[in-house]
């Protein structure tokens, strides 16, 4: 390489509007994977439900544009759940002892519904690993 | 194209300038002031853009190269070595490209690189963990690498401006 | 050169202090390997257990064992359980044989009857199924069969014999249900059980009854959420805890209405009725399951001021108290980070 290259860059002493575009562009990236990156909040909920230790499905909530209602057919009980994007609760059921109906409603990742009656888990998880601040809980 | 003399000397001397200024950036970690993993000056890239703009491509590629090796068989950390070689690597092809760009000065070359050593360190610790877990490092590291990548730009205007044809002339 | 260079590192350093505020937190969770883990309906109530180390497996199925096996023995409503047979030979001077568990389960029943008395009996069953909890109907009883229900509870005269082992009770109509005491006698001994498998740490989920035993997924100690008594969604604070049991007690789950009056499940012995302490819910901490369990029903029929007054007489216990009056109490030998503030809640720490 008889004469080296002589890049414009090399010559130039004061910043130009290049530079700035420069600082612009690492700024906008570093934005853009921090905000990537953040853990997706709250909607991302799938609930699953489990009748007498076996998953009759998986339902990502924040896919569900109204709420539905999904009635369990094969439990002792008639039961029946409601699904919407922001949670899930038991609407109604003709077990004896309604507790799971005064639950209400469960809009929480860690949260369950549970119907003894009818051996019934309904739980809340998040998808995106919004870890929870703690291991279990009484009560 | 084979290396004479000159050459290699002159390669020689900008690699023991560039294991300097990294022992000599070693000595005051930055980390200290920011505790963020991998933030560092940068001051070797100084050596990187100098060889883009008075040498070549392919000795600045050859610097970086000797530079890590070394500074690896210095340090004797082969972890270290996947980082500052993709790292290096990376910020080396980015700045080739930016040099060559009319709009820019050495300020933006070397933010460029700075952010972009960044970006391969980060990237080669994910592949070493095997897990995504360094990403969160890394938009705090590019804005960092404005400050160093500025501060390693206007050093190496002066660098480039005082030293302007390191032996060429003679050659 | 020098003036040149100034905006452009000032400009810079603005940068740097917005990448300052800029959180580098979130690092990822330590890639731990996950528990063996096991749910399933036992004793009227989920459960879960979960098991760490290599041997996790193995000390999960123990304890599987051992909980669906006293649910056998101590079931009320299994018509071939131990209870079932002490309660169906109630009055007719038999004794009825029980597994050494069972009697000493038991046993201990008794003493805390005998230890708190008016707070806790493990003879309400006559009750409890005047009211229908448990059953499939349940409704305010009327004031007369209620008296007459109420007359047989008094586990004075549960006779045990824990050489044979065997029981019996004394008065045709008694019964015995255990569902206040069985799950933390049961988690004493599933968590035996799970550490003679090898376990290394363990988390038993026993219908919210949580036992944990070693070392916390994330730290030395397990963190434990109370839950809020008015919002099941919510959480009076977290404990830290370590070989230890924590059990909660609170009307707020298994309840009925009837003419817009709401009455809860745990009955109080004294009346009959639905204990009104004006505790909504009572957590005990202790390294002995079986005595979480039961004091947190006892506690919670007896209210803030007997339940602290008893803690300071003892050292094997500690608790949480969420009052009606929005006063949440702990006692000072708890790690209890309150977050209960925005629940509108205010805490107290009781002290010796």
């Amino acid at each position: 390489m008889g004469t080296p290259a002589r890049p414009p860059a090399a010559e130039r002493t004061r910043p130009a509007w290049g530079d700035g575009a420069a600082v612009l562009l690492v700024v906008l990236a570093a934005a853009a994977l921090f905000f990537s990156l953040l853990p997706p909040q709250g909607n991302f909920l799938t609930a699953q439900v489990v009748l007498n230790g076996e998953v009759l499905g998986e339902y990502p909530l924040d896919a569900l544009e109204e709420p539905v209602l999904l009635p369990l057919d094969g439990a002792p009980w008639p039961i029946t759940l409601e699904l919407t994007p922001e949670g899930v609760r038991v609407l109604e059921s003709a077990c004896p002892g309604q507790d799971c109906v005064h639950g209400g409603w469960v809009r929480r990742a860690g949260g369950r519904i549970i119907c003894l009656p009818n051996r019934l888990v309904v739980s809340l998880r998040g998808s995106g690993g919004a870890s929870e601040e703690f291991d279990a809980v009484t009560g | 194209m084979s290396l004479d003399l000159r050459r290699l000397t002159r390669c020689a001397v900008l690699t023991a300038l560039a294991l300097a200024l990294s022992v000599a950036e070693g000595l005051v970690p930055l980390t200290i002031l920011f505790p963020l993993p991998g933030l560092r000056l940068g001051l070797a890239n100084l050596v990187t853009v100098y060889a883009l703009c008075r040498l070549s491509r392919r000795e600045a590629l050859l610097i970086l190269l000797a530079r890590c090796l070394l500074g690896a068989l210095v340090g004797g950390n082969l972890t270290a070595l996947a980082f500052s070689l993709t790292g290096g690597a990376l910020a080396l092809g980015v700045m080739a490209a930016a040099v060559r760009l009319g709009a820019l000065s050495l300020f933006g070359v070397s933010i460029l690189g700075a952010a972009a050593h960044n970006t391969g360190q980060i990237l080669a610790a994910t592949a070493v963990l095997g897990s995504d877990a360094p990403l969160v490092y890394l938009p705090p590291l590019l804005l960092c690498s404005l400050v160093t990548g500025a501060v390693t730009g206007g050093a190496s205007i002066l660098l480039v401006q005082r030293v302007p044809e390191m032996a060429e002339r003679n050659s | 050169m020098k003036h040149r260079l100034f905006p452009v590192v000032f400009f810079i350093l603005l940068v740097l202090s917005g990448c300052l505020s800029a959180p580098p937190s979130g690092g990822g969770p330590a890639a731990e390997e996950g528990p063996a883990v096991r749910q399933f309906f036992a004793m009227d109530t989920l459960m879960s257990v979960s098991v760490y180390g290599p041997q996790g497996e193995a000390a999960v199925q123990e304890a599987w064992e051992v909980l669906t096996g006293l649910d056998r023995l101590l079931s009320r409503t299994s018509p071939d359980s131990e209870i079932s047979a002490l309660n169906a030979h109630a009055g007719d001077g038999s004794w009825v044989p029980l597994s050494p568990e069972t009697a000493e389960l038991l046993s201990f029943a008794r003493q805390t009857a005998e230890d708190l008395p008016g707070a806790f009996d493990c003879t309400i069953a006559p009750v409890m199924d005047a009211w229908g909890f448990g059953g499939e109907d349940r409704h305010v009883p009327d004031a007369a069969a209620l008296s007459a229900r109420l007359a047989l509870v008094d586990s004075g005269r549960l006779s045990l014999d824990l050489e044979a082992p065997a029981g019996r009770l004394e008065v045709p109509g008694m019964a015995v249900d255990l569902g206040a005491a069985a799950k933390g006698y049961a988690a004493g001994l599933a968590a035996q059980a799970v550490l003679e498998a090898g376990g290394e740490s363990a988390l038993l989920d026993l219908g919210r009854n949580i036992t944990v035993l070693g070392e916390g997924p994330s730290g030395p100690s397990w963190r434990v959420a109370v839950k809020d008594p008015q919002d099941m969604e919510r959480h009076l604070g977290v404990l830290s805890m370590r070989d230890q049991t924590a059990s909660t007690s609170g009307g707020y789950e298994r309840y009925f209405e009837e003419n817009g009056v709401r009455y809860h499940h745990i009955i109080d012995p004294k009346t009959g009725y639905p204990a009104e302490s004006g505790l909504l819910s009572v957590t005990v901490v202790s390294e002995n399951p079986a005595l979480a369990d039961v004091l947190s029903t006892a506690l919670f029929v007896a209210g803030r001021d007997e339940a602290l007054s008893l803690w300071r007489s003892r050292t094997d216990f500690e608790l949480v108290l969420c009052g009606a009056d929005g006063v949440v109490t702990v006692t000072e030998g708890l790690e209890f980070d309150f977050r209960g503030e925005d629940n509108g809640y205010t805490c107290q720490t009781a002290r010796r």
